[in-house]
């Protein structure tokens, strides 16, 4: 072993103690024999231990220690609540309408939560339908409308992998399969398309959270990166299903606020009964991103569909 | 093998006794990444909270920080790495240049170890050299310095092949010595 090849092959990992025996003896035997890569070694070890020195740990502020404590605990408690209280709590969330949800919510629970309080509701029949006649007109959800029209007319797909197989691509697709959370989903989904897209959509700098719903009987027809008048960037997922087809839309918009007069909140989603269509309206936790999902069906099914997307996204 | 799934109390007597205690680095990566501290308390209670929801995919006996910062990358990377930081050097020549700038020499010279480890080898200074590295360098830096994983995990945290992480840990301290033999040069403090 020459210095060059000591250097570039070996030095990092000696430092860092990531050789393999035989390498780490070849590694040994040449500093032992060399004061110049001796040097370099020692060089080596000295500024590891002053990056760990300078650039440390940090202790997390008592604020945020408190705050992630008490989202602990409201996820235990809506995991642990019986049910008579879990519909409770739901019947009383209507008295939220209007206010803008504040990220972050822990999917989890409120997904488990969710789908029993569906369940529960439904039979019930604890859906108000009366109050969706008096909703104002909602721009995004008009918008929605639109584009559910169009897209009945003709949906072509514009969100292939290969769309996007420029730079990051390979990279992304790689970290896909290795993301724990993203290998979640993948596993019940089975489907290239849902990672295709979903890959896509984040090549785009968009959420890549795809709604799975083939718990439900959907299959994913395909996706859509397009740009509004103004410049935002959207997206457009489309699901098809024995009881119809779902339109999603994603786009920023930090002035959404959840329109007046839910027919449900189910967590940090809320439903409406709309010009005679059937939303779902979801913030995302982070960034000011929106999620309309638009459908002809009645909102009781477009709920419990929902409601078996998230459940299935906690149940693997 | 995944953890099986037990009662919401275990899972959370569990999650607090192995995920929490590396609050503080977690809390530490989100700083780095983030750049600011609003988007690094939000950026490190979302990863709390989703380790916390998926926590039953958690390999016992493996390493849960790296595990946890796993997803906080990942995070990063879908929600957060939108135009928000602050543009670090794109490559190593750009890197170079950026400490040129710092009206520094081209320097070939050593540093010598002991100096390395004296006071005058200041934490600022380790800070500025790490600050102005391209991303993929320094991130694979602090990975392995200062999160203490080793290469295949943060190979896995980063989502690159293991050699990728062999090449930038050696290239990333080569072009840390080279900016601080700079530093000490442009402030005549290298003996060499």
């Amino acid at each position: 072993m020459d210095c060059r090849e000591y250097i570039s092959e070996y030095l990092a990992g000696h430092a860092d103690g990531e050789l393999a025996p035989l390498a780490r003896r070849a590694g040994d035997e040449h500093v032992a024999g060399c004061p110049i890569c001796r040097a370099q070694l020692i060089e080596n070890r000295a500024l590891k231990a002053m990056v760990r020195q300078s650039a440390g740990i940090v202790k997390a502020p008592a604020d945020l220690k408190a705050r992630i404590r008490t989202a602990l605990d409201q996820a235990d408690r809506a995991n642990d609540a019986p049910w008579d209280t879990r519909l409770a709590a739901f019947a009383a969330m209507p008295r939220r309408i209007g206010e803008r949800l504040r990220a972050p919510i822990v999917w989890a629970p409120a997904g488990i939560a969710a789908a029993i309080a569906i369940a529960l509701m439904i039979a019930i029949g604890s859906v108000n339908h009366r109050r969706a006649a008096a909703i104002p007109p909602v721009p995004q959800f008009e918008l929605a409308i639109a584009r559910y029209h169009d897209f009945q007319r003709e949906f072509v797909p514009n969100v292939p992998a290969e769309a996007y197989s420029d730079g990051d691509s390979t990279l992304y697709a790689w970290v896909m399969n290795r993301d724990p959370v993203r290998r979640v989903a993948a596993d019940e989904a089975q489907t290239d398309a849902f990672d295709d897209i979903a890959r896509s959509y984040r090549s785009a700098n968009m959420p890549d959270d795809l709604f799975d719903l083939t718990q439900a009987g959907y299959e994913i027809a395909g996706g859509r990166v397009d740009r509004m008048a103004d410049g935002r960037p959207v997206t457009y997922t489309l699901y098809t299903g024995r009881a119809g087809q779902i339109v999603s839309l994603c786009f920023s918009d930090p002035t959404m606020a959840a329109p007046l007069h839910a027919v449900n909140w189910l967590g940090m989603r809320s439903f409406y009964e709309y010009k005679g269509y059937s939303i779902c309206l979801s913030f995302y936790p982070t960034g000011h991103f929106i999620s309309i999902l638009i459908s002809r069906m009645p909102v009781t099914q477009l709920m419990r569909d929902i409601a078996a997307a998230d459940l299935s996204g906690i149940s693997r | 093998m995944a953890r099986k799934s037990g009662t919401a109390t275990d899972k959370r007597l569990a999650f607090e006794r192995e995920a929490l205690p590396h609050l503080d680095a977690i809390y530490t990566a989100a700083l780095r990444l983030a750049r600011n501290a609003d988007d690094a308390n939000d950026l490190a209670q979302e990863t709390i909270l989703r380790a916390y929801r998926f926590f039953d995919q958690f390999t016992p006996g493996s390493n849960c920080r790296a595990w946890m910062l796993t997803i906080l990358y990942n995070n990063f990377r879908n929600s957060y790495r939108r135009g928000a930081r602050e543009r670090p050097a794109d490559s190593a020549d750009e890197f170079s240049g950026e400490i040129d700038a710092n009206s520094l020499d081209a320097d070939q010279s050593r540093i010598n170890p002991e100096e390395l480890l004296s006071s005058r080898m200041t934490g600022q200074r380790i800070e500025l050299a790490l600050a102005a590295l391209p991303d993929e360098f320094r991130e694979a830096l602090i990975l392995v310095d200062v999160q203490e994983l080793n290469y295949q995990e943060v190979a896995d945290v980063l989502g690159v092949p293991l050699g990728t992480v062999k090449s930038r840990v050696s290239r990333g301290r080569a072009l840390m010595r080279r900016a601080l033999c700079k530093l000490d040069r442009a402030r005549g403090k290298t003996g060499t």
